[in-house]
């Protein structure tokens, strides 16, 4: 059955998010036409607001209202330290931690070979120019421990080693409270591999 | 015939690539021992918590149970099989290049137990990161050995006479080497690389170069015209 041309638009328009298909589309545009309107009004405001003022942070890459995102701007970071990651969540979990007080650049993905993603769409120019703003005196890589992330990680570190800027990786092995009875086979065999010398 | 029709248990694979599926499922690209290349769902694997989130990488000696008829299996567990191949840096380039030309090369359903024992050697060598170059050379080879495309190596491609390590040969894809001069196109290369190649020596910086040459040329014969996606990330990385 064809609906009207306005109806088959905005189901046309809902399958552009992720995991969305024709059906679930299509529940999400009666849902907001028949029983939520206030809410369909506030999230196409909202969408609207958000494309209008949301750019990247020319510093961090993150997402930001303004030229520089309130956390570069802030004054109270280390710009010595630059700890790099993959997405914005990322981002989030690391300044829970408290364990970090230097500055970030995010990636906004990673390269993945067999995809095609490569340097350019994960803005290493950006981030080569960054590191290299004369203040910034280690980079941190804190991408994700996947066969991805890891490939990112060589190459970013690759870059910045050959630009004579210390570079770092976050360590991986047992997780906190990790009992060594329980924990899965593929990080206990990294955790020896990659085991340290007790100084 | 040993189709995969059946719950399979236990079956030694490895992990080609990964896409997402749905909400929180993924697609998983396998390469088994026993049936060739397969893909699999496997439901649930991006939630926080799955049990097999972390599990589904590449290069990793794993152990799979999946059941299903339908070209798109039903993976319903993954263990490893202990031993791992810690990818470093280029040597994981160099591992994304193998899997993107199984991948590639590689129709689905299709047992290679051979190739898997290749592919298996070929990871061995790369963790231990020496000679990657040659390693890739080795796996080229008997990969297009596997599908059907052997390299004559030793003979002349016409003539059946023996290549000889001093004269100068054009390599023509599906024909083989021509001695210079007879063939309007083919890869530039001399007896010895060839006979080199032939057996598996790349000791020789000049054969190392040819041979690489010639593989390529191969290999994008076969592939036809949609490029490698890892060979497109190398020369962009090597331009930052």
């Amino acid at each position: 059955m064809q609906g009207p041309a306005t109806l088959e638009q905005l189901i046309e328009a809902l399958r552009c998010l992720p995991g969305v298909g024709p059906k679930s589309a299509q529940r999400m545009a009666y849902h907001l036409l028949q029983r939520d309107r206030a809410g369909a009004r506030h999230l196409a405001l909202s969408l609207d607001r958000a494309l209008e003022h949301i750019r990247h942070c020319l510093k961090c890459n993150n997402f930001s209202e303004s030229e520089i995102c309130h956390l570069c701007a802030s004054g109270k970071r280390n710009p010595q330290q630059l700890c790099v990651v993959e997405m914005p969540t990322d981002l989030m979990l690391l300044e829970q931690t408290q364990a970090y007080s230097g500055m970030y650049f995010v990636l906004m993905g990673r390269l993945s070979p067999l995809d095609g993603i490569g340097p350019r769409d994960i803005h290493l120019d950006r981030l080569l120019a960054r590191a290299q703003d004369g203040e910034v005196q280690e980079v941190i890589l804190a991408t994700n421990y996947t066969v991805e992330g890891e490939a990112t990680a060589h190459y970013v570190g690759e870059l910045l080693k050959a630009r004579n800027i210390k570079v770092s990786r976050i360590a991986r092995g047992l997780p906190m409270g990790g009992e060594i009875e329980h924990v899965d086979i593929g990080t206990l065999a990294q955790a020896l591999i990659e085991r340290r010398t007790l100084n | 015939m040993s189709s995969g029709f059946a719950r399979q248990d236990n079956q030694q694979v490895y992990v080609l690539h990964t896409y997402p599926f749905k909400e929180t499922s993924l697609v998983v690209e396998l390469f088994s021992r026993q049936f060739g290349r397969i893909a699999a769902v496997a439901k649930g694997a991006r939630r926080p918590r799955a049990a097999m989130r972390g599990m589904l990488q590449a290069f990793q000696p794993l152990a799979a149970s999946w059941s299903g008829k339908s070209e798109l299996r039903l993976l319903h567990g993954v263990e490893w099989r202990g031993g791992m191949h810690l990818l470093h840096g280029q040597a994981l380039i160099c591992g994304f290049y193998l899997n993107e030309l199984i991948l590639r090369l590689l129709p689905r359903e299709d047992p290679h137990e051979v190739l898997f024992e290749h592919y298996e050697a070929a990871l061995v060598q790369l963790a231990n990161a020496r000679q990657l170059e040659q390693i890739l050379r080795r796996f080229e080879k008997r990969l297009l050995q596997e599908l059907g495309y052997a390299l004559p190596l030793e003979h002349e491609a016409d003539s059946a006479l023996p290549v000889e390590a001093n004269r100068e040969y054009d390599y023509v894809p599906e024909r083989g080497p021509v001695p210079r001069g007879e063939a309007q196109s083919g890869v530039q290369l001399r007896g010895k690389t060839l006979l080199d190649m032939a057996r598996d020596d790349y000791s020789d910086a000049l054969t190392l170069q040819q041979s690489k040459l010639l593989m390529r040329a191969l290999i994008s014969h076969y592939l036809g015209n949609r490029p490698l996606h890892t060979r497109q990330l190398l020369i962009d990385l090597q331009q930052l």
